[in-house]
């Protein structure tokens, strides 16, 4: 039973070595287009910002963060970042589609933990990635791969701090994983 | 001596090349392609992803490290040709204070969440839970700092170094630099290729999703 | 280890390693064709001999000469100070090294505009700043400052003072006596049309 199971869900992945040569002429397509890198925390932003317009324009406006990203001709969802990530779900989409990953909602987690935990820790990682996000001035992608790639220092400490900071809390979460 | 003839000079978009309303069909694109290469490559999934912190898995760094190989190489050898202007591509500024707490911030949500807001995306794709809950996650958090800000702003501002590239802080060439991120790079491939081959006798092999 | 990684292994350090040994070569700024003849055709490049006399005269640090005629012609006669680079010569490294001063007006000359000229649009193109072409050249030079002519009795003040001045000049150039006026000058009450031009003080 256990074997047979085995077999079915061993998933396929392209080589990563692979798919890192593709991402990194993705990369350089992109900032051949566009003089930016590739980015993703800044979509959700976006959707703070105009969530928090929608509901309390005042507030936005007399707001010294919100006030920045908002303007007048056009919501500020209307955004390069925006519609690369609607990007991002449309090809995450395709993949799973096409080497059959989409399948019922489901929740992953390690055999040693419940869903509850790994919801409850997803939830709070989320929060804690999102706010460090915006004091570093980009996450994992933005800052991180693509400034780095641009060869900016910002991008380059971004990026050991964010690994190296990984490793040192990996070892008193991993119940979590492992 | 010649003067390099060049074809179309990147980047095209702020050298106004490129139709305007085309942006945003090319953001698009781009982004497509890029979830594609991430959920193919295993990111959709926030096991694979921390795996490379337990040793399990290194698919995040073989990707990450690579992609930024080719695409650092890439990068000067177009501003050679002179088909892009290196000067004009964008630099993520330099804020050290801010940066560095933000990365640590981050460091622990990405344990904690085993996502990043890219590869959430995918992860919602293909419906993981998780992933849909790590963004909303992301949602609150971005919110929570916005709201906060005016008590931040100094430290949000503070250390500045400006555009400082790592030319101007470490005093290599960016050409140097990248050799040198390449032998980094090969060298951190082959021993997490010893590293995984020894883990993965030890760890059971975990069914995926 | 799989042979397909090592030779991946290898291309890529072959190219980064490439990258270190490529010839450092200087970032040409391109000019825009059309940006290029709209500055071709400006008259702001031109600086009058008049100017040129002033700066040699006021010992002015800012500017440098330079000659693009041969270096014979350059031996034989050339303005006070000046550089010599011939235009053949004008993308070395030694021209390189005059020519790429920052906050420094170059101004350039040969017998009349047309050597000057042709060097202005080569170092324009080099992406050289603040280059200037002295208007007339060396010919204009002879005929204004060297061997200045009396202005007509009609003329305005203006040329009779610019007239003074190239006397002068003259005299400090070639430290000849040159007979000056008698100093007369008959101020006629006649009301004069307003010229718009401006004594260029031109060829």
């Amino acid at each position: 039973m256990d074997t047979v199971s085995k077999e079915k869900s061993i998933p396929k992945y392209i080589n990563p070595y692979f798919g890192g040569v593709l991402l990194g002429l993705l990369l350089l397509v992109t900032f051949y287009i566009t003089g930016r890198g590739l980015g993703a925390s800044g979509a959700v932003k976006s959707a703070v910002v105009s969530t928090v317009e929608k509901i309390a324009p005042v507030h936005a406006e007399e707001s010294t963060y919100y006030s920045k990203f908002i303007s007048t001709d056009h919501s500020p969802m209307f955004n390069w970042l925006v519609f690369e990530s609607i990007g991002v779900f449309i090809g995450g989409l395709l993949s799973g589609v096409l080497f059959g990953r989409v399948k019922k909602l489901r929740v992953e987690h390690s055999p040693k933990i419940t869903s509850k935990t790994r919801i409850i820790a997803a939830g709070l990682g989320g929060i804690l990635f999102g706010f460090g996000s915006q004091l570093g001035r980009g996450c994992s992608s933005g800052a991180a791969l693509s400034g780095t790639a641009a060869f900016s220092f910002g991008g380059l400490l971004v990026m050991v701090v964010l690994f190296g900071s990984g490793y040192v809390f990996a070892y008193f979460f991993r119940k979590l994983w492992i | 001596m010649d003067l390099i003839n060049t074809t179309i000079m990147g980047p095209l978009i702020p050298l106004g090349q490129i139709a305007s309303g085309w942006d945003f069909v090319i953001a698009l694109l781009i982004g497509i392609a890029f979830g594609f290469i991430l959920e193919a490559s295993g990111f959709s999934s926030s096991r694979n992803i921390t795996g490379v912190f337990y040793g399990y898995n290194f698919v995040v760094l073989r990707v990450f490290l690579t992609a930024v190989v080719v695409a650092m190489i890439g990068l000067l050898y177009f501003n050679y040709m002179g088909w892009i202007d290196l000067n004009l591509i964008y630099v993520v500024p330099t804020y050290i204070n801010s940066m560095v707490i933000g990365s640590v911030l981050m460091g622990l949500g990405f344990i904690l969440g085993g996502f990043c807001p890219g590869t959430s995306y995918t992860g919602i794709a293909i419906g993981k839970i998780d992933a849909m809950v790590f963004t909303g996650g992301l949602f609150l958090g971005i919110f929570l700092f916005s709201e906060l800000f005016p008590a931040l702003e100094s430290f949000y501002y503070g250390d500045s170094l400006g555009s400082a590239t790592i030319e101007d802080v470490f005093g290599i060439s960016n050409e140097k630099f990248s050799f040198i991120f390449v032998i980094i790079a090969i060298i951190v491939f082959y021993v997490t290729w010893l590293i995984e081959k020894r883990v993965r006798k030890t760890v059971n092999p975990y069914k995926f999703e | 280890m799989n042979r397909n990684y090592i030779l991946l292994m290898i291309v890529i350090v072959v190219l980064a390693g490439g990258l270190l040994f490529l010839p450092q070569k200087a970032n040409y700024i391109q000019q825009d064709p059309e940006k290029l003849m709209w500055d071709i055709a400006q008259p702001t490049r031109y600086i009058t001999t008049d100017e040129v006399a002033k700066m040699i005269i006021e010992k002015d640090p800012l500017y440098q000469l330079v000659d693009v005629r041969a270096d014979y012609d350059y031996d034989m006669f050339s303005l006070p100070g000046a550089y010599n680079i011939p235009l053949d010569s004008l993308l070395t490294e030694q021209s390189d090294i005059i020519l790429d001063v920052e906050d420094i007006n170059t101004i350039l000359y040969s017998d009349d505009d047309l050597k000057a000229d042709q060097a202005w649009v080569i170092t324009r193109r080099m992406g050289y700043k603040n280059i200037y072409v002295m208007k007339g050249g060396l010919n204009c030079w002879i005929r204004t400052i060297i061997q200045p002519k009396e202005p007509k009795e009609t003329a305005p003040i203006t040329e009779f003072e610019l007239y003074k001045f190239r006397q002068g000049a003259s005299i400090y150039f070639t430290g000849t006596e040159i007979s000056l006026d008698a100093g007369e000058k008959k101020t006629l009450n006649v009301t004069r049309r307003k010229k718009e031009t401006v004594a260029e003080g031109g060829c």
